[in-house]
């Protein structure tokens, strides 16, 4: 049991990260705000927690303008939907016993 | 910071719903068919009635024996006829959800999977409207309902990807109803009511039933 729970990665021990990875899986390319409106979150909250996994480099963060206002979209890197993925199948192997 | 739950049971079962509901509008009320299905059903009538007031008893039948002449005079009227069922059914259909999503205590119906679902009908409803235009006015009017009907249920099919499966049952329907009206022409007015009128009232009501009752019950019991 104890190795089992060795296997969860530290970057998914927030419910706010594992929520921007599952939105990021469901989905190709999310903006902050698509993002922020699905996991019903403040923009402080959500950026810190991107940020901490882009470090990670599980996500991509683009910036661009469209016109004057600037628009931020976030892909799952192949590194990241690997992580999660893997990160999902130790959980039900915790949930088996 | 708070940390993940601690019970991996409640993590993935909040992932699934998360990516479930980031991908897929699911807010879409059953009432919104039901409602649909009504104002096809009173514009069916409608157009029966002014197709018997322009061509007397045989209304539907003798339109496909016109000449373009008298199909062009017939086209605006039939064309603001499907342009007005069309807002009507919107409206019904936005009214119903903006009560359910008030209800489900979420802030927009507006959101990114809503989108793609109105753009994944948009898409085949435009060109499919277009495309009966044309067979109306080039001399094919019998062609107008199955083509209606055959376009609407494939862009059903389209959206199933963007809200609750069971719309892709509606389609079918729709496809099958209008390969029969390619069959049987003269059908068409009462397959156009069956799809459009039927076959909404019909899914709205099983899916009201299905993922609304219940949960609307709970609001009114003391």
């Amino acid at each position: 049991m104890k190795y089992a729970i060795h296997t969860l990665n530290k970057a998914f021990d927030h419910r706010v990260r594992l929520g921007v990875m599952a939105v990021l899986l469901a989905n190709e390319s999310v903006s902050f705000n698509d993002l922020k409106e699905s996991l019903d979150l403040t923009d402080g909250n959500l950026a810190s927690h991107v940020a901490a996994l882009e470090k990670a480099g599980y996500v991509l963060v683009s910036k661009q303008f469209i016109g004057k206002k600037p628009n931020t979209t976030y892909n799952a890197t192949a590194e990241g939907k690997l992580a999660f993925q893997e990160h999902l199948a130790a959980l039900e192997k915790l949930l088996r016993g | 910071m708070k940390p993940a739950a601690q019970d991996p049971l409640a993590q993935l079962t909040e992932i699934r719903a998360i990516m479930e509901r980031s991908s897929r509008f699911i807010s879409l009320s059953g009432l919104s068919g039901v409602g649909a299905g009504v104002v096809a059903l009173a514009g069916t009538a409608i157009g029966h009635a002014y197709l018997q007031q322009e061509y007397g008893e045989q209304g539907y039948l003798r339109l496909f024996g016109t000449s373009a002449g008298e199909r062009l005079a017939a086209l605006p009227f039939l064309l603001g006829l499907a342009v007005a069922m069309i807002v009507a059914a919107l409206l019904v259909a936005a009214f119903f959800t903006l009560r359910r999503t008030r209800r489900d205590g979420l802030r927009s119906m507006w959101t990114a999977p809503a989108r793609r679902l109105a753009l994944a009908l948009a898409l085949p409803l435009v060109a499919g409207g277009l495309f009966c235009l044309k067979l109306f006015v080039s001399g094919a009017p019998e062609l107008v309902v199955p083509g209606l009907l055959v376009f609407y249920g494939l862009a059903l099919l389209n959206g199933s990807k963007y809200t609750l499966d069971e719309i892709k049952y509606l389609g079918l329907t729709l496809v099958a109803l209008g390969l029969v009206g390619l069959l049987l022409p003269s059908y068409g007015l009462l397959l156009f009511g069956a799809g459009f009128g039927l076959g909404h009232i019909g899914y709205g009501l099983l899916m009201y039933n299905r993922y609304e009752r219940a949960s609307s019950t709970n609001f009114t019991a003391p």
